[in-house]
């Protein structure tokens, strides 16, 4: 028999424990990939998402409108959960928006149709980000993401420090002027645990806006997400929103 | 010996700290935080429990299965009840409460029904609109439509 040295013992212990090691490790690895690649909704029941279809959007504001009515937003002009923006793009390249009251009040006219290349309406509400920079700036865990994948706020908890406010990347979130805490849409939270619709999809006219479980493949929001040509609101920032857009151009933001 | 009491000396000081610290904590941190994340677990149900304004179609259809019945028929079929008559919750769970449906008066009707149906270059091309000032500008809409059947 061959005489083993220390350093060939040596290097075959080191070997022989780094080949088990990878072995042993392998399996939890790969779950532990596979379980931060794929999107939450397919793991967790019910996981809620979001969609609207800006070329069935008449900017009727009846969304922004029923909002403040079931969440006790107050009326005015400057607090909204949802609201509606009109974007008008020009021949010039200039693009205009604007959103009265947030839509609910009437739209002015058009100045210049004739410079007009397209114009039409963007509803706008908390995106649900999976990545959500509200969440993450939150000092006290007043702010976070539910199990069911809604962004919320703990409003006995938050100490009304507005850092959300000012990191949420879609203006999504107002300063409750009586109550002193941040305040945003919980997806009509309370409403859809009790098998209700949410106050703005309700209410819509049109159907330009829709929500539903994304962990059940053969739900109307999960195949609005596979099949439509649908986009998120700044997607480069990396939040990954749970409100998509169809029908939206690239000045939209 | 006597540099052991030193140590042990530190080690009480040290142990009170913990133990004070862990104790004040347990105090401030609320009972739920952290059962499923970095927030207060207890907060998703007092979400939850919030009450709510819209009762939603069914419940309306409940008592006024006739008017339901129009409206499935016609163009407006898949529009909300409440998407017109306004939150109705405290009606449906009591009807002679003060919440009633709301119901545009001839004066308004014009600027009800236009806020959906006025033309506008923003709105989609297929979508049924007129021109207020031209189109019957004296005549309340539901002169000749019904907001239930309104063609």
């Amino acid at each position: 028999m061959r005489k083993f040295t220390r350093s060939q013992f040596l290097k075959t212990a080191v070997g022989a424990a780094f080949v088990a090691a990878t072995k042993a490790f392998a399996a939890p690895l790969e779950a532990a990939d596979k379980f931060f690649r794929e999107p939450p909704w397919k793991r967790k029941k019910p996981y809620w998402g979001y969609a609207i279809d800006v070329t069935k959007c008449i900017g009727c504001g009846r969304c922004a409108d029923a909002c403040k009515n079931e969440n006790d937003v107050p009326r005015e002009p400057f607090y909204f959960r949802t609201w509606v923006e009109r974007y008008i793009l020009r021949r010039s390249g200039e693009v205009q928006v604007e959103s009265p009251n947030g839509g609910i009040d009437p739209w002015s006219d058009i100045q210049d149709p004739e410079t007009v290349t397209r114009s039409f309406f963007v509803p706008k509400l908390c995106n649900h980000c999976e990545h959500s920079p509200c969440v993450q700036v939150c000092p006290v865990g007043a702010t976070f993401k539910s199990e069911d994948g809604v962004v919320l706020v703990d409003q006995k908890y938050c100490i009304g420090c507005r850092y959300c406010i000012q990191a949420c990347p879609y203006g999504s979130r107002y300063f409750h002027p009586v109550k002193h805490v941040a305040d945003k849409c919980t997806l009509c939270y309370h409403r859809i645990k009790r098998g209700q619709k949410t106050a703005c999809v309700e209410c819509c006219p049109t159907g330009a806006r829709m929500f539903g479980d994304l962990s059940d493949p053969n739900s109307a929001i999960s195949r609005f997400y596979e099949y439509e040509p649908t986009q998120v609101l700044k997607a480069h920032i990396g939040t990954e929103p749970k409100v998509v857009y169809k029908g939206i151009t690239k000045e939209v933001r | 010996m006597k540099d052991i009491q030193h140590l042990l000396r530190v080690a009480v000081i040290f142990a009170a700290a913990i133990v004070g610290f862990l104790g004040i904590r347990h105090l401030l941190v609320p009972e739920s935080f952290g059962k499923y994340g970095h927030y207060r677990a207890a907060s998703v149900d007092e979400i939850a429990a919030l009450p709510m304004r819209y009762a939603g179609e069914d419940a309306c259809k409940r008592c006024h299965s006739q008017q339901a019945a129009e409206k499935a028929k016609s163009s407006h079929k898949r529009i909300a009840c409440e998407s017109c008559h306004g939150a109705l919750l405290a009606h449906a769970d009591n009807p002679r409460s003060d919440v009633k449906p709301r119901r545009p008066k001839e004066a308004e009707m014009r600027a009800f029904c236009g806020r959906c149906h006025a033309r506008s270059v923003s709105k989609p091309a297929k979508f049924p609109q007129i021109d207020l000032a031209a189109h019957n500008p004296d005549a309340p809409c539901n002169m000749c439509h019904q907001p239930h059947q309104p063609m």
